[in-house]
């Protein structure tokens, strides 16, 4: 099980050449947020652009360290395990970004992107990796996998890429995942089959997923329990029905009342759409 | 901006100091003695070390250093090793020259090079463009001294226009300072090397002028000007020029560069008396004080020229002065 | 590496796409050609001196059947002379270009992705080596370690490398933000796999362009080198017939000495800074403003 425990993080402009004169004050991109997450299970970090979502990912990953508070993973400090063993930290946690187009470095073909982890944490290439990098792609979709192998990004399309970093995420089987806003940059008729494959993701090999959105209609289908963020801080929390149906702070209702998708029940999906 | 002036002239001063103790290492550390054509092995070695010490070279290293930066801050360069005169007094005039030469050709290509690259760009395409282009790309390409011998063959020697080469016809004398350059003979021995120079500094900012405007025009706020009801003319001068300015200005410390290495060709294919050619025949003589001080001079006009350049961007260009 | 072969195979791709880039390209290539077998296709020794029926030498003979562009004034084959010319300035140009490119990416790599002191520290140097004017430092360097080719090379690398690592570290800069590189950094790589796996491979283009100007401005310099008389003495150069012809003072006399090794000299820069051009054209997206 994943713990955040009052995580915070404050951001300090440098000091420049007024040497301290008319400063902007420090940015207080995270204040004292906490939750948990367990195995099989999907928390939904919902907030608006600048409410410190991404920059909780961030945390939780270990991409930045915090300025107070600590995450615990199976009840042992995270940045510890990181400061002992970085490489088997992240064969335990891994992390799907935002942008499926900057996400993925150019020079490399479908086959380096997703073996690049394991290349890391010092395999080989061969026909092991290879079949590894087959057996993974096929899970996410990307059918007949030997067909993408030598293909480069930017001949795929954006549901294509995001399903090749959810592949690169999941090739080294961490129980942990945070999914950094991964549909907000595809088109609407994708982002279902993206949010399908996560779903599966976490029944089939019962990982604990962070999912941070600003997009509520996907919430309900994905998500187990919610977190509502606001400047930094998580104004409510509960399980996805509760929050949704019965908000009680007015900041939630104002979100939901803004959202007219996010009424939607399972009734109102469109067949084939319920989650696998 | 008072911070930004002297952040960078205090940058200047590191930048010559480093510069100065380089060419301090690389003339004392040099395998064998620097001063063997000098102080020849036939002399007596009382002589030998009389000589020595005349030029300060029998001290320890440190104290030698620190002797030639106090020297270095008063600008004196010490002796020459073949005329025994201070190098002081032989490369001030010569600085003169070379800047003469310089300064002139520099301001006009720019001008003239800018001008020219925004009206064929804005013109965009035809036949002028393609044949600027190509003759632009060409001249920058040829070795300027070859050019300037071409020229010297053409002009000089085949129609009889310029001077072959020097400041002044051999046997008269040019007045001291700035007032020698006002005399009509001078002035005829600096058009050629002067149309030269010109001519090959020119291609840069043509080129570079050219490129940057056709990425101006294309731009939405020049179609708002025109739709504005501005006149052409007025477009492209008010407009597009003033923001396809500035690369020409970042890149001016650049071709600054080129300038004073262009100098030293220049110089010595029409026999200018300026630093480049100074130092060339005092290379040629071993004659190393000298040598130094040409380097450390022409350091000083690069990283002036960068220095000025800076202060020109930064009034362009407000953003940068306070980053 | 992998990388470096796929740029130099997407180099031949863009600039064999126009005419111009082909044509330019042919020329560079025909220059190396000739620079590896200058000793079978130059008619004779480009030292050896020609006399004519009567014993004498035959000195700034005019062009004629045996020597297409006459003869210096010490009786030599100007033609072979033009033709073991192209070595020197192949030789250094090569050598510098590609030392000067290859150490100027990795300091503009290295200043920019650890950036904060070490970045500070290395571009000051690099700033305070952009101070330093090229062509003299080149002659003093000569003055002090001896005219011949290998310190030629060595004093151009020395200064060179600066433009490279300007612009390489801009490159790094923004790169450094984009997500593939976070996305390395959680797989437990170290700091220099990132740089030199992730980042490295994109920034390629861009030194292979910096390379070919780099190219032509080493070419130039070398040319001017030998002009000024201070080339390797025993190494024929364009530039160095060009100073024989001027210290002869037969330019006014000999127009097919003096006109040939500018000429190839223009004809060959240009061919490498088109290549350069067509290059940059198609990787760097020109911008106007700063």
């Amino acid at each position: 099980m994943l713990e955040a425990i009052g995580l915070a993080k404050t951001y300090h402009s440098p000091v420049g050449l007024n040497f301290g004169r008319n400063r902007p004050p420090p940015v207080h991109a995270v204040r004292n947020a906490s939750f948990t997450v367990a195995p099989g299970k999907v928390l939904g970090i919902i907030g608006q652009s600048g409410s410190g979502k991404s920059t909780l990912g961030r945390l939780l990953v270990g991409l930045e360290p915090a300025t107070s508070g600590r995450v615990t993973i199976e009840g042992q400090d995270a940045s510890a395990l990181l400061a002992q063993d970085r490489k088997a930290f992240y064969r335990r946690v891994q992390m799907v970004f935002q942008d499926p187009y900057g996400s993925i470095n150019p020079q490399h073909d479908v086959l380096e992107t997703v073996t690049r982890p394991l290349r890391y944490q010092g395999q080989a290439a061969g026909p092991a990796l290879r079949q590894r990098a087959i057996d993974v792609l096929e899970r996410v979709g990307l059918r007949p996998a030997e067909r993408y192998l030598q293909t480069h990004p930017h001949r795929l399309s954006g549901g294509q890429r995001q399903r090749l970093c959810i592949a690169r995420a999941i090739i080294m089987e961490p129980r942990y995942l945070v999914a950094d806003e991964p549909i907000s940059m595809l088109d609407v008729s994708i982002k279902w089959d993206i949010i399908r494959l996560l779903k599966r993701l976490v029944n089939e090999q019962g990982l604990a997923l962070v999912y941070i959105t600003h997009d509520l209609a996907t919430v309900r289908t994905l998500c187990h329990e919610v977190a509502i963020m606001l400047a930094g801080e998580i104004v409510e929390s509960g399980p996805v029905d509760v929050v949704l149906d019965a908000p009680r702070h007015a900041y939630t209702q104002a979100l939901i009342a803004a959202c007219p998708s996010a009424d939607l029940t399972l009734r109102g999906l469109p067949v084939g759409l319920e989650p696998v | 901006m008072t911070v930004f002036i002297l952040q960078r002239l205090w940058f200047m001063v590191i930048t010559l100091f480093v510069m100065a103790t380089v060419m301090f290492l690389l003339f004392r550390l040099l395998p064998g003695d620097p001063t063997a054509t000098v102080i020849s092995s036939a002399l007596q070695p009382e002589a030998q070390a009389a000589l020595r010490a005349s030029f300060g070279l029998d001290k320890p290293l440190w104290q030698q250093y620190l002797n030639y930066m106090v020297n270095m801050a008063q600008l004196d360069f010490g002796f020459s090793f073949h005329t025994s005169r201070p190098v002081a007094e032989m490369i001030g005039g010569r600085l003169l020259n070379t800047l003469a030469l310089l300064l002139p050709s520099l301001v006009a290509a720019y001008l003239v090079g800018a001008l020219i690259g925004a009206f064929i760009a804005w013109r965009r395409g035809g036949w002028l463009d393609t044949v600027c282009v190509v003759l632009a790309t060409a001249l920058q390409s040829a070795p300027v001294f070859w050019v300037g011998m071409m020229a010297i063959l053409f002009f000089s020697l085949k129609l009889d226009l310029f001077p072959v080469g020097h400041i002044i016809t051999p046997g008269r004398e040019m007045l001291p300072g700035l007032a020698g350059y006002l005399d009509a003979d001078v002035l005829h021995h600096l058009a050629l090397p002067f149309l030269v120079t010109f001519s090959y500094q020119l291609c840069f900012p043509l080129l570079l002028m050219r490129t940057s405007m056709l990425s101006t025009i294309g731009e939405d706020f020049i179609d708002l000007a025109r739709m504005k009801g501005l006149s052409e003319r007025k477009v492209m001068l008010r407009h597009a020029m003033r923001n396809a300015l500035l690369p020409l200005a970042t890149t001016l410390p650049m071709l600054l560069g080129w300038a004073v290495a262009g100098s030293v060709v220049i110089e010595t294919v029409f026999s200018w008396p300026g630093l480049g050619q100074l130092m060339v025949s005092a290379v040629e003589r071993n004659d190393y004080p000298v040598v130094q001080a040409c380097f450390l001079l022409s350091a000083f006009l690069t990283v002036m020229g960068t220095f000025v350049a800076d202060l020109l961007y930064g009034l362009l260009d407000p953003r940068i002065v306070y980053e | 590496m992998r990388a470096l072969w796929t740029a130099i195979l997407q180099f031949l791709r863009v600039v064999t796409a126009t005419p111009v880039g082909r044509i330019a390209l042919g020329i560079c290539v025909a220059c190396a050609v000739l620079a590896v077998f200058a000793p079978w296709l130059a008619p004779f020794d480009p030292m050896q001196k020609h006399y004519d029926g009567a014993g004498k030498l035959l000195r700034i003979a005019d062009p004629s059947f045996k020597h297409w562009l006459g003869t210096t004034s010490l009786g030599r084959d100007v033609l072979s002379q033009m033709i073991w010319g192209v070595r020197p300035a192949m030789l250094v140009g090569l050598v510098v270009a590609l030392g000067s490119a290859v150490i100027g990416a990795n300091i503009g790599l290295l200043a920019g992705y650890f950036g904060g002191r070490s970045d500070n520290l290395l571009m000051r140097f690099t700033d305070i080596v952009m101070g330093v004017p090229f062509l003299p430092f080149v002659i003093v360097m000569l003055s002090v370690f001896g005219k011949d080719l290998g310190s030629l090379m060595l004093a151009m690398t020395l200064i060179m490398w600066r433009a490279s690592a300007r612009i390489v570290r801009a490159q790094v800069l923004s790169l450094k933000q984009m997500p593939f590189v976070a996305a390395a950094r959680i797989t437990g790589a170290s700091d220099l796999a990132i740089l030199y796996r992730e980042i490295a491979p994109n920034i390629v283009p861009l030194a292979m362009v910096n390379m070919a100007f780099a190219l032509a401005w080493a070419i130039t310099t070398e040319a001017s080198i030998g002009f000024l008389g201070f080339g390797d003495p025993n190494v024929i150069s364009w530039g160095s017939i060009i100073y024989d012809a001027f210290a002869s003072q037969a330019m006014y006399r000999a127009p097919w000495w003096v006109a040939p090794p500018g000429f190839a000299i223009m004809l060959l820069v240009s061919a490498v800074y088109l290549v350069g051009r067509e290059y940059e054209r198609v990787i760097n997206p020109r911008l106007a403003g700063p």
